[in-house]
């Protein structure tokens, strides 16, 4: 297994980080789902489940992600909730769905105020136009949820990118920018390749071919509990994740991934607040 | 305003009552013509240039007024060959005499600064004001100089993006020159949408064929934030048979993706942190509708313009009607073609509109021509029309080259690519596109 990004990159991208909070407002302002608490989770088993017998809060949350996909096999979603991530007050899980495909779940993400910041993105699979949703829960028991809809054409023009396998298999990237002060969150990359068979595709001989994806991924920094995440096979092949940790000290950050056989890959970063 | 009869269709009308009559009333429709309506477009490439011309071959009557900085239009499509030195620069620029002489369109060589929606009219650089009855924009694509950290316009002097043809592609082509064997090529490559999706698998081949033929030594890097592209098995096929290994393609998902450029030092930085460092750096960053679009407020947060896919009709804005790459036509995809197909559907809805008829239903279609060798062509062609309210690709009319195909195959494609350029040339601006 290769490991690439070790290094520590130093340089925080304060500009870029501005201006994609800023992009993001945008989007929120331009795209309110409602106040009300309707909405397509509500038609949606698995959300219902999360979301029980409360009204979700429909702000404070927000979905950022393409208005159209020309190619809806890995779409970059990001969602972001607003909470201090406080011991006493943090978003404690983070549920993106996708209520048209085959399996609606994506991804389950759960936090610990170690992260910082409850900001996610990631890449995703989406087999037709349809809503995205988000569910958050905080350590408060309060429940968020928000979607926006997505056009997804399929154009002869564009091939697919999961009809083509990557050759390498369980290569893992990481990259971690320091944060510039102890306790403030720094941001995590993470990449593993890995073509999350759905089990849903065909061989040439015209049979299916198992599913076989990634379906758990860990992040602990110095031991302790960072993130830990269920993949679902909505999620696109060479699974993403972007998330942030909040170190106090200097300190190491390891990352598992597990296969549904059982395969393991794992790799560290090095994290020194600035 | 007055509807307006298309003069043929009015004297085929009165040719009932009489040859004469028509002659003799004639005097009449004159006067309305005073009171013609004024159809602006803004843009002289693709989508416009042909919206002025089929504007007035449909009905002679309307006054059109094109606005364009350029008094030669260089096209993107076959500047790749221009690399390549398969076509001589000046073989690839358009003028506007056709347009003028032929059609009598008003051609104003200046740029569009301001659109006010209410009033219905245009404020050119020159300070001047053009009222309009209907707004064409066909301004093509902006760079969002910044999406990629250090990668602005100052930034494109050193590091070209030649993704609009002109200086850019000049100044892509002399650092080739001036670029020693053995050195690297890197091209970084956008993810969707944006102009042209095979444009930068075309480039990479026909700089490959430059550096075959003058610096065999030399290598290409191709840093995409994508994971697949358009024709991607013909391509690779292609590069591997007629460039060897010459050619490196680096997936998003294998750290392809650029996220800083340093133009003095010609370094990238992929979102993982590789770095990379270039002899001749061609950085194509994404982008968004031309400023002209924003301005006049048909765009969303996206940056690009949605439109009423029956008519090209902005979605949001009365009046105004946009074509080409400026606009949200997914399927279709950002092509030279389908902004000529799309500009001859706005044609006809305005005029149809201005002549008190209903538009006549939309398809479009559209065949896009790569280049990967002398006598190496390949295609992919679609034909879309409107379902539901929304563009789609009518099933089973799309395709792409077979990948076994044999040499002569692929002679007739190339030959096919070049009777396709001097036909839209042609249909466009009246030029022999040769
Ligand atoms: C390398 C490359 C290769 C390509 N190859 C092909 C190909 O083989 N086949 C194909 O079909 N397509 C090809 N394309 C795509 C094609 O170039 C575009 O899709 C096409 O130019 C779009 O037409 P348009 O009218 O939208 O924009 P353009 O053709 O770019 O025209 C826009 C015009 O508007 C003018 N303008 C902009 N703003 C203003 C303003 N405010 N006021 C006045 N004028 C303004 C500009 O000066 C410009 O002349 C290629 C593109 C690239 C980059």
């Amino acid at each position: 297994m290769t490991m690439h990004g070790r290094s520590l990159i130093r340089s925080v991208r304060r500009r870029d980080v501005l201006a994609a909070a800023a992009g993001l407002a945008a989007c929120a302002m331009l795209q309110p789902v409602g106040a009300l608490a309707a909405g397509p989770w509500q038609r949606l088993d698995a959300a219902r489940d999360l979301i029980g017998d409360t009204v979700p809060d429909t702000t404070g949350i927000r979905l950022d992600l393409p208005l159209v996909s020309e190619d809806g096999s890995a779409v970059s979603v990001a969602v972001t909730v607003d909470s201090p991530m406080t011991d006493d007050d943090f978003v404690q899980s983070i549920h993106l769905f996708a209520d048209r495909n085959p399996s609606p779940e994506i991804l389950a993400v759960e936090l610990t105020p170690r992260a910082g910041r409850a900001e996610l993105s990631t890449r995703v699979r989406l087999n037709e136009s349809q809503s995205v949703i988000a569910i958050a829960r905080t350590s408060r028991g309060r429940v968020l949820a928000t979607a926006r809809d997505i056009r997804v054409t399929i154009s002869g023009c564009l091939v697919r990118a999961d009809t083509y396998d990557s050759p390498a298999d369980l290569d893992t990237r990481v990259r971690v920018t320091a944060p510039a002060r102890a306790g403030e969150p720094a941001e995590v990359l993470t990449l593993i390749n890995h073509p999350m068979e759905t089990g849903l595709r065909l061989d040439e001989a015209g049979d299916p071919i198992p599913e076989r994806i990634i379906d758990r991924f860990e992040a602990r920094l110095n031991g302790e509990p960072v993130l830990r995440a269920r993949y679902y096979r909505s999620l696109a092949a060479n699974p993403f994740l972007r998330f942030h940790v909040a170190p106090e000290t200097p300190g190491t950050l390891a990352l598992t991934w597990t296969e549904d056989t059982g395969r393991i890959a794992e790799a560290e970063a090095r994290i020194r607040p600035g | 305003m007055a509807l307006l009869i298309n003069r043929r269709r009015a004297l085929t009308l009165l040719g009932a009552a009489g040859a004469g009559a028509a002659l003799a009333s004639w005097g009449g429709p004159r006067v309305a013509k005073a009171a013609a309506p004024h159809v602006v477009v803004i843009g002289g490439g693709f989508g416009g240039a042909t919206a002025a011309k089929y504007i007035k071959r449909r009905n002679p009557d309307i006054a059109v007024t094109l606005i364009e900085p350029a008094e030669r239009f260089y096209t993107c499509p076959f500047s790749n060959l221009y690399l390549g030195e398969l076509r001589e620069f000046e073989s690839i620029g358009h003028g506007y005499d056709e347009l003028r002489d032929t059609y009598g369109v008003t051609v104003l060589h200046t740029w569009a600064d301001g659109v006010d929606p209410d009033a219905k009219s245009v404020r050119t650089r020159n300070g001047e004001d053009i009222a309009y009855d209907k707004l064409v924009l066909s301004p093509g694509v902006d760079m969002q100089w910044g999406a990629i950290e250090g990668y602005d316009e100052g930034a494109a002097d050193k590091a070209p993006h030649a993704w609009k043809a002109g200086p850019q592609t000049r100044l892509l082509k002399s650092q080739l020159e001036a670029m020693e064997d053995g050195g690297l090529f890197i091209l970084a490559a956008p993810a969707n949408p944006y102009r042209c999706p095979p444009g930068p698998y075309e480039r990479v081949a026909m700089v490959a064929h430059y550096l075959k033929t003058h610096k065999p030594r030399s290598k290409i890097l191709l840093l995409d934030a994508k994971d697949s592209f358009s024709k991607q098995a013909l391509f690779i096929d292609g590069w591997e048979s007629q460039y060897g290994d010459m050619i490196e393609w680096v997936s998003l998902s294998n750290d392809g993706k650029v996220v800083r450029v340093d133009a003095d030092t010609l370094e990238v930085e992929t979102e993982f942190g590789t770095r990379h460092k270039a002899d001749v750096l061609n950085v194509v960053p994404p982008q968004k509708a031309g400023f002209i679009a924003e301005r006049a407020g048909v765009t969303d947060e996206s940056g690009w313009v949605p439109v009423k896919p029956a008519t090209f009709e902005s979605a949001l804005v009365d009046d105004i009607y946009v074509v080409g790459d400026a606009t949200v036509a997914a399927p279709m995809p950002k092509s030279g073609f389908c902004a000529n197909t799309q500009a001859k559907v706005v044609a006809a809805a305005i005029v149809a509109t201005l002549e008190g008829r209903e538009p006549p239903a939309p398809s479009w279609s559209n065949t896009c021509y790569s280049l990967i060798a002398p006598g190496y062509g390949i295609s992919v062609a679609g034909i879309y029309h409107v379902v539901d309210g929304k563009i789609a690709e009518v099933e089973g009319s799309g395709g792409v080259s077979p990948r076994e195909a044999p040499d002569a195959f692929r002679t007739r494609e190339a030959r096919y690519g070049a009777a396709w350029y001097a036909a839209i040339s042609n249909d466009t601006w009246g030029t022999a596109g040769k």
